[in-house]
């Protein structure tokens, strides 16, 4: 994915526009981050009292989550912490907002769109849906999900997890008086909304509430210091793995590197076999139990491949 | 303990008042806990700039957790965060203050003394002494260290655990949209401040920033909740059990005898030897491990001698 | 008996006397002051108690740390005949 890394970005200050695409009309927007290409993004969404919109769908995976006000979605009333995957193609019962609505709203395959229609896409994944209040509707849990880990203090609660790329997007929190002293990166890209609450990274300062960021694969964040405490949203484009290190000089290059260097350590075979001629097949290599998964959207983004009617772009040059 | 039930106060609103007694003069106080019988206390002290004190002991075992501010103690600096347990007898060096601090100081065995001295007593435990920055100088725990447990997004911090009784002081937080729907109560007395944070409990509604509780033993709290997180100084006076359960209109009278009750099913020998004649000893039953424990100042005062 | 530093404990002083005997005092006005102000907190309460019995009913009562088990109505509590005041503060 072709966005560029924002980090921090702190949207409070910045008014809304009027959203003008079909299906948002009689909301307003804020553009948090946008893929230059295929038009993905993210954005904080207003509904105004009185909005309303016709039962549809959308071409793209779509995720929203609710940050204060309620609306009616077709019988579901979602409130304040509702977060829902919506698959492309997946027909969404008529909106309705009453007294007004504050969201985040993710496209993650291309510009927002919308049909009206009230059937699903025939070729609609609606397994992958998610409908869920993650206030209420999931426990804290540790946040060593990921080993290496981060340290005691971080919990997350998972609210979706892509089974082909290990994206995840979940709601997590710093506990007051929360450390960790080193410098992470990751081989995904990271995204983060703080819904409330203010921490601090050695690179960014300070990010308070309603602070942002979109970072690309392999950049340093960290160490990490929070006060009072946080809770914010987030997402990754593929598996999040910590490398940890306390080199703070390091650019995105160097740490890729280390990282392959990692792998050419930790996994021989697995490096040889790609690093050899003939076997790096521009689609992926071959896997038995999913044998399509070249097919999926967010794996042929992740690799810059067209989309819709995105051109595509080659990922990896993130300055 | 006889500490009454103060729950909830919150201490921001109420003026500091003099210090006037040795060893604490030039300093401000508010009492947030007292024991009439034995004058322990828990207390909000603020030192001003320029407070100083000479080397000295108390007759007391105290703790101290630095609010804010900077207390140099001897060549040490307590910084905000800073926790101290200092068992009775043990001297402290010289303490001065240059820019003013606040902290928590509770006398846990009679009230506040303090005797010039640049020497320990020669009875003080002086391995009991704790000194470390609760900040900095631990992790935090997640839930589960006692079964049954508090709701995952309760973490903790152990700062000083009493080998005997189980007393613990303890660093702990709720993290933000925490949520807990029982009732609880337990053997001991439980105390906390709210250094921040904002949480609520069925019964007692919000607490704040600066909120604090003495609650003693099997009063009814909970179901919880916390919107932001609260960050927190907690204290218990033995060892901490969770009796959870949901029924909102009992009194500390029914939640004893089900404690008692718990422990008749679970432990029926040990029940059997407590309540039978001749066996109930005023001073408790021998241990071959801890001959001595009935002499310990705190288990003796949890059983008002 | 083991010797203890606390029980080597000079008698109260005058100053010590007179402090416990003002914080005795305040502590007691404090405590009067609490009841009160959690007896008017009892129309409240009583809703918070109605939803707290509703939830453990729909997304169940917290066992041990995040494991819930759902009440079931004959199972609710009561509240006792002919209790006028909930007490909290004792």
């Amino acid at each position: 994915m072709a966005r560029p890394h924002i980090e921090p970005y702190v949207e409070l200050d910045s008014p809304y526009k009027k959203f003008n695409l079909g299906g948002f009309k009689g909301s307003h927007y804020k553009v948090l981050s946008l893929d230059t290409d295929t038009g993905a993004c993210t954005l904080k969404v207003r509904f105004d009292g009185g909005y309303r919109r016709k039962p549809g769908l959308s071409y793209s995976d779509v995720e929203i989550f609710l940050l204060n006000g309620s609306m009616q979605v077709g019988k579901e009333t979602w409130r304040e912490g509702h977060y829902a995957f919506l698959p492309a193609g997946t027909a969404l019962g008529a909106i309705r907002v009453a007294q007004g609505a504050e969201a985040l709203v993710m496209y993650n395959d291309s510009e927002p769109t919308f049909v009206e229609s009230d059937r699903h896409h025939p070729l609609v994944l609606g397994d992958a849906f998610v409908s869920m209040n993650s206030y209420e509707d999931a426990p804290w849990a540790s946040g060593s999900v990921v080993s290496p880990s981060v340290a005691t203090g971080c919990m997350i609660k998972l609210l979706r997890f892509d089974p082909i790329t290990e994206a995840f997007s979940f709601l997590y929190c710093l506990a007051p008086r929360y450390g960790q002293d080193n410098i992470s990166y990751h081989d995904c890209a990271e995204e983060s909304y703080h819904i409330w609450g203010t921490s601090w990274m050695m690179q960014f300062g300070d990010l308070p509430t309603g602070g942002y960021f979109w970072r690309p694969p392999y950049i340093n964040h960290g160490s990490f210091r929070c006060t009072y405490g946080t809770l914010a949203f987030g997402r990754t484009d593929s598996v999040l793995y910590n490398y940890f290190h306390y080199n703070p000089w390091t650019n995105p290059d160097e740490n890729q590197l280390r990282a392959a260097a990692f792998q050419y350590r930790k996994r021989p075979q697995l490096y040889n076999w790609v690093a050899s001629d003939g076997h790096n097949h521009p689609h992926g290599p071959p896997d038995f139990e999913t044998p399509d998964y070249g097919d999926e959207a967010q794996v042929r983004l992740l690799h810059g491949q067209p989309v819709g009617g995105s051109p595509g772009r080659r990922r990896g040059k993130r300055r | 303990m006889a500490r009454p039930h103060i729950e909830p106060y919150v201490e921001l609103n109420d003026p500091y008042r003099k210090f006037d007694i040795a060893g604490f003069r030039g300093s401000l106080h508010k009492v947030l806990s007292l024991d009439p019988d034995t004058g322990a206390c828990t207390l909000k002290v603020r030192f001003n700039g320029g407070y100083r004190r000479k080397p000295g002991l108390s007759y007391s075992d105290f703790e101290v957790f630095v609010l804010n501010g900077e207390i140099r103690v001897g060549r040490e600096c307590w910084g905000e965060g800073h926790y101290a347990f200092i068992p009775a007898g043990v001297a402290l060096p010289a303490l001065a203050v240059p820019q003013g601090a606040e902290a928590l100081v509770m006398f846990n065995d009679s009230e506040p003394n303090f005797e010039e001295s640049g020497e320990s007593h020669p009875l003080a435990l002086a391995e009991g002494l704790v000194s470390l920055n609760a900040y900095e100088d631990r992790p935090w725990f997640g839930g589960g260290r006692v079964q049954p447990s508090v709701a995952t997004g309760c973490l903790s911090k152990v700062l000083r655990m009493d080998p005997l009784t189980e007393a613990y002081t303890f660093l702990y937080c709720m993290v933000p949209r925490y949520e807990q729907d029982n009732i609880s109560y337990h053997d001991c007395a439980e105390e906390s401040y709210h250094i921040w944070g904002t949480s609520w409990m069925m019964q007692f509604g919000e607490l704040p920033t600066g909120g604090y509780f003495w609650r003693p033993p099997y009063i009814n709290h909970g179901s919880f909740r916390c919107t932001y997180g609260t960050l927190a100084l907690g204290r218990t006076d033995s060892k901490l059990h969770n009796y959870f359960h949901y029924n909102p209109w009992t009194n500390p009278q029914d939640n004893l005898r089900r404690a008692a009750a718990r422990h008749y099913r679970q432990r029926p020998q040990l029940y059997r030897w407590q309540a039978s004649d001749g066996h109930n000893h005023p001073h408790g039953p021998p241990d071959y491990e801890a001959p001595d424990y009935g002499d310990d100042a705190h288990v003796r005062a949890l059983h008002d001698r | 008996m083991a010797k203890r530093v606390q029980d080597l404990k000079p008698a109260r002083k005058a100053d010590a006397q007179a402090w416990m005997k003002e914080n005795v005092a305040e502590q007691k006005k404090r405590y009067a002051a609490i009841v009160k102000e959690q007896e008017e907190l009892g129309p409240e309460r009583e809703k918070w108690v109605a939803g707290f019995l509703k939830i453990i009913q729909t997304k169940g009562f917290n066992v041990t740390g995040d494991v819930r088990r759902i009440i079931k109505p004959g199972e609710i509590p009561k509240k006792p005949k002919g209790m006028k005041k909930h007490q909290v503060v004792f």
